[in-house]
């Protein structure tokens, strides 16, 4: 099982990715997260902390500088490359570099060549893309299961978030759900509607228990799992795949 | 002349402060291009011009002979920098002039002859006719692809989050590129604390040349896709850019 999460940049797609693998993983899921931002930010929502975000990232640059360490496969770049989060997901930074190494399994690899290319067996993987609609468009068809796509009730966001599900919808993704994220007020969710039409919309409340999350550096699940959008987002997540 | 790139994470409101600084410069200090480079929606609403898609048509476009060297399309012969800004870039209140990449649509293909005209205007515009006023797209990509070059100073907007501070501190690297601005300011957007300014300066290493409170009236103003300085003049956001508009202007550095 393949989730792609999608949406302009600070629509809370990070966020969003972080909740739906942890809550996945404590269902009982094998979890692997993947960052395929350029900007890489997972792992502080996930909740591995400042450093070993940065730790990550830089094995990353250091690739990318040609120095380090590359991996074979998918199981080495995982070990390489990942880390062991919170509820047992493992993670790891999969972003494009500019100096790839061409065929390589690790570097030469674009995240949507990588989620194309792998299909590990009892595994669910949870791939937060670039910011944009870009990586989805060069996604291969039946490279992801699911798309979410997370969109705020603000027309630049919209815009964005109508394009990706139009890409979705063209490329015949199995599953496409649509997260109302920062809604305030039935106006808020009346926006979203009329915009995605017929789609399974998800709404996940305007919450101050994520600025203040976001602010600190913590994963919103561990200092306020019982704040309303971390609930709705976790009810997502326990209906997005059977048990 | 001014000419100032604003780059950030995605969701800093990179747009909304370019947008905001380019109107409040224009009514200061006279011409103002805005160079539009996010293949994304957001600029012109935020900055009250009633576009949203105007990229550089087909025709002002050739393709390149074979054996000369560059991207495969630029400007037809006998067009310049200037009179393509003259042609081609939307007008805006406050005599602001809009200038835009192209927006992605389905198809890439179809906006390379309006990108590679964009990049060769934005490297051969004179620098004494305009003030220039850059959003970029999101993200550390573009800014160390030599997006900022036309920029002398490079604002991070930065929101004062843990994920706002390590982007930003990766953005601070722009100093070590082959390309390097003069000045590399930080600007800490929706800072809801009173210590949000030290944080981001303590952390980045970047001097913060304003901070620019959470202002519920510009989101409201997001929400509806009004230009902030149109729907909330006095908001306390807008006039920390206003200041921030006579501090860069004046070139007096605190």
């Amino acid at each position: 099982m393949k989730i792609a999460v999608v949406g302009k940049g600070g629509s809370g797609k990070t966020t969003t990715s972080a909740v739906i693998a942890r809550v996945l993983a404590r269902q009982g899921a094998t979890v692997v997260a993947l960052d395929g931002d350029t900007n890489p930010n997972l792992g502080l929502s996930l909740g591995l902390g400042v450093e070993e975000t940065e730790r990550l990232v830089g094995m990353r640059q250091a690739l990318d500088a040609e120095e380090g360490e590359h991996a074979s496969d998918w199981d080495s770049l995982l070990d390489v490359f990942g880390s062991d989060g919170p509820d047992g997901v493992r993670f790891a930074v999969v972003s494009q570099i500019d100096n790839p190494d061409p065929g390589c399994p690790c570097c030469g690899l674009s995240p949507e060549q990588l989620l194309g290319n792998v299909d590990p067996a009892d595994v669910t993987v949870v791939a937060d893309l670039e910011a944009g609609i870009g990586t989805l468009t060069r996604l291969g068809d039946n490279a992801v299961d699911i798309v979410v796509v997370v969109v705020e009730p603000v027309p630049k966001s919209m815009e964005v978030g109508t394009r990706a599900a139009a890409v979705a919808v063209e490329k015949g993704i199995k599953r496409l759900v649509i997260v109302a994220n920062r809604v305030r007020d039935p106006d808020d969710l009346d926006a979203i509607n009329a915009a995605f039409p017929g789609q399974e919309i998800v709404v996940v409340p305007d919450d101050g228990a994520i600025v203040e999350a976001d602010r600190r550096g913590v994963a919103p699940l561990d200092m306020a799992p019982e704040a309303p959008a971390v609930q709705a987002l976790s009810a997502l997540a326990e209906q997005l795949v059977p048990v | 002349m001014l000419s100032v790139a604003f780059v950030g994470k995605g969701g800093a409101g990179k747009s909304a402060l370019a947008g905001t600084f380019a109107r409040l410069l224009a009514r200061a200090a006279g011409p103002v291009l805005v160079i539009d480079s996010d293949p994304m929606p957001g600029l012109a609403l935020s900055l009250g011009v009633p576009v949203t898609d105007a990229g550089i048509p087909d025709d002002a476009t050739v393709e390149r002979p074979e054996g000369e060297d560059g991207p495969r399309f630029k400007l037809r012969p006998g067009l310049s920098a200037s009179e393509a800004v003259e042609r081609y870039a939307a007008k805006g209140p406050d005599g602001v002039r809009l200038l835009q990449f192209g927006k992605l649509r389905e198809h890439v293909g179809a906006l390379m002859r309006s990108q590679h005209a964009f990049h060769q205007i934005r490297e051969e515009l004179p620098v004494d006719r305009w003030h220039l006023v850059g959003d970029l797209p999101g993200g550390t990509r573009q800014p160390f692809f030599g997006w900022t070059r036309f920029a002398s100073t490079v604002l991070v907007v930065v929101e004062p989050s843990e994920k706002g501070i390590l982007s930003a501190r990766r953005l601070a690297r722009l100093s070590e590129g082959e390309h390097p601005p003069d000045e590399i300011l930080a600007v800490v957007n929706k800072a809801r604390h009173d210590d949000d300014a030290a944080r981001v300066e303590s952390r980045t290493g970047l001097r913060v040349a304003a901070t620019v409170p959470w202002d519920a009236a510009v989101a409201d103003a997001e929400r509806v896709g009004r230009a902030p300085v149109d729907a909330a003049p006095d908001s306390a956001a807008v006039q920390a850019v206003a200041s921030l508009v006579d501090q860069l202007h004046s070139g007096e550095r605190p």
